[in-house]
């Protein structure tokens, strides 16, 4: 009795022994697995981003002659240079007016758009390919064509602006200040708030009728149902869209580049374009990483927000 | 009375519309137009006589088919890899558990965000001692910098949406986990996986510092540096060339436009931009 008893235990303790068994070596070998899979991005990330990153941080401590590549430790040296010297203040303030320039059109334009296109107009979806375009055409196609627009002589620009009588004679756009920055500001707003549009579009299109509905019965206009309805549900998305335009124009670097070069006199250079210009074109690579190092420490505020805002949204 | 004031809304709308597009209308316009008639004052909005010598000129006596070659290779390259490596990745950090998976999203999101200029000194370094630099290959890996990140984190989002009743339905009918991958996974994930190939394509196409640093042959140059050389190396600038490789160069991106558009918007929604 007592014997089958113990051995009846004995059973179902090992089955219950196996089943655990069984149970964590399926685990493991899923553990496995997954780790399999993401071995090979793994490996690129550090080839190709991690090394090249503790490399920039490891560089910036050396003065480097870029086209021999020997260098010398200096310690904090360039640090202590770019912090002193002016060219990293003026060219950081200058970033801040080409990002800060740029947003707020890209935002304002953006939202107009996006609560154009969200009404019911003629032919909503050619129009909505239209201004999405700019966007996704190449950088460079953006620029040569506005630096067409922009010719002194033959420019379209000029003759729009003289024919309505705003200016009376051709205007340099992009070869004396503060013409050169506005230009700069205004096209990037152009190419970049199509991403401004989409984004608003998409959150336009799900807030509920009732809403518009109650405010309506309540008396509100279409302005203060503007304020009181849709500018309360488009919060959350125009945080996001602020700080991940905030940190891609801030390191933008083909526009401007492509556009003015930094000039005139470096009265366009932001951070992106002096890293370039220090690396390639003054050949000291140790200080142009202490740029981008620099560079980087400042974006990382607005990258660890955006990053801790969207593993936030993904736990609830 | 109804009437008119949608008349006058859309007058407005279209009003706008067409003067974002404008820029792009005129470089078309520009592109068809003799060369005498762009010194015209004023400027004729259509073209009084239509040409193609431009494109013709483009294709016969300037490198532009060459570059045009090299960028297809490029982006094409630069989107098979990183496709095929983020989406094993993106499945992995989504169904799998294992530890640093959570890290391992951190540092994709980071990455995502990081400036090229940054990786591009090291990159250059590292390119030249390895013997790389001055061809398509060192761009493939040099472009898989952004181009990685960006595809997993489009990626993952879309697997994401995918409901995982699905995959244990498959586990349970006696599929090993990667045959359920195959079978189940992969056809629900190809709309995400489509529109991430678009962007990173896209992407890739468009991109200009990289080539600019490490690619300085005309063999291996592609569009954007090479079409931006024949604008800097050029004597006298001769716009309506420039703008007919413009047009050109936004051939791929037309195509996409006008047959795949849907996808790009729902890349859109993936991209992070949740409200």
């Amino acid at each position: 009795m007592t014997a089958s008893r113990n051995a009846q235990e004995a059973v179902s303790h090992r089955r219950h022994l196996m089943a655990r068994n069984t149970g964590t070596l399926l685990e493991r070998r899923y553990a496995m697995l997954g780790v399999m899979l993401i071995a090979p991005t793994v490996v690129v990330f550090c080839a190709v981003i991690v090394y090249p990153l503790l490399s920039a941080i490891y560089l910036s401590f050396f003065s480097i002659f870029t086209p021999t590549l020997q260098g010398d430790f200096v310690g904090l040296n360039n640090y202590a240079e770019l912090l002193s010297t002016g060219t990293f203040w003026s060219s950081l303030g200058t970033t801040l007016i080409w990002t800060v320039g740029t947003l707020s059109l890209q935002i304002l334009f953006g939202v107009g758009m996006a609560l154009v296109l969200h009404q019911n107009m003629w032919f909503r979806s050619l129009a909505r390919s239209l201004i999405l375009f700019p966007y996704f055409i190449s950088t460079v196609v953006a620029v040569l064509v506005w630096k067409w627009l922009f010719n002194d002589l033959y420019g379209i620009m000029n003759h729009f602006l003289i024919s309505l009588g705003i200016i009376s004679f051709p205007m340099d756009y992009l070869g004396t200040m503060p013409n050169a920055m506005i230009s700069v500001i205004l096209v990037g707003a152009w190419k970049y708030f199509p991403f401004v549009v989409i984004a608003v579009l998409a959150r336009l299109q799900t807030i509920p009728d009732q809403l518009y509905e109650a405010a309506k019965i309540d008396g509100a206009g279409p302005i203060a149902r503007f304020f009181d309805v849709t500018l309360p549900q488009l919060r959350d998305v125009l945080v996001v869209i602020i700080l991940l335009r905030a940190i891609w124009d801030f390191k933008e670097f083909d526009l401007i580049f492509l556009l003015t070069g930094g000039g005139p006199l470096n009265d366009t250079q932001t951070l992106p374009l002096l890293v370039y210009q220090e690396a390639f074109a003054l050949n000291d690579m140790g200080n142009a990483s202490a740029y981008a190092v620099m560079m980087m420490l400042i974006m990382l505020v607005f990258m660890l927000v955006y990053i801790r805002r969207t593993r936030s949204e993904e736990e609830t | 009375m109804a009437f008119v004031k949608k008349l006058a809304f859309n007058l407005f709308a279209w009003g706008i519309v067409l003067a974002v597009a404008f820029p792009l209308f005129w470089m078309l316009v520009t592109s068809v137009k003799p060369a005498f008639e762009l010194f015209r004052r004023p400027p004729t909005m259509l073209p009084e006589t239509w040409t193609f010598e431009h494109y013709l000129h483009l294709i016969e006596r300037t490198n532009f088919l060459t570059y045009f070659r090299n960028s297809v290779i490029l982006s094409t390259t630069t989107t098979f890899v990183v496709v095929a490596i983020g989406t094993l990745g993106a499945y992995s950090l989504v169904r799998f558990r294992f530890r640093g998976r959570e890290s391992l999203a951190f540092m994709v999101l980071f990455t995502y965000l990081l400036p090229s200029v940054v990786l591009i000194i090291p990159l250059y370094l590292l390119l030249v001692q390895i013997g790389l630099a001055n061809n398509i290959f060192s761009l493939v890996i040099a472009y898989t910098t952004f181009a990685l990140p960006y595809a997993l984190w489009l990626l993952r989002s879309f697997m994401a949406g995918i409901p995982e009743d699905l995959e244990s339905a498959a586990l349970v009918d006696g599929a090993s986990r990667m045959g359920a991958f195959v079978d189940v996974i992969l056809p629900q994930l190809l709309p995400g996986i489509i529109s991430t190939a678009l962007f990173t394509f896209i992407l890739s196409w468009n991109e200009y510092l990289y080539a600019l640093v490490l690619v300085n042959s005309d063999d291996a140059r592609p569009l954007t540096t090479g079409v931006m050389n024949m604008l800097v190396s050029s004597f006298n600038i001769e716009w309506s060339l420039l703008m007919a490789a413009s047009v050109m160069m936004s051939v791929p991106l037309i195509i996409i436009f006008a047959f795949l558009q849907s996808y790009l918007t729902r890349g859109f929604g993936a991209g992070g931009v949740k409200g």
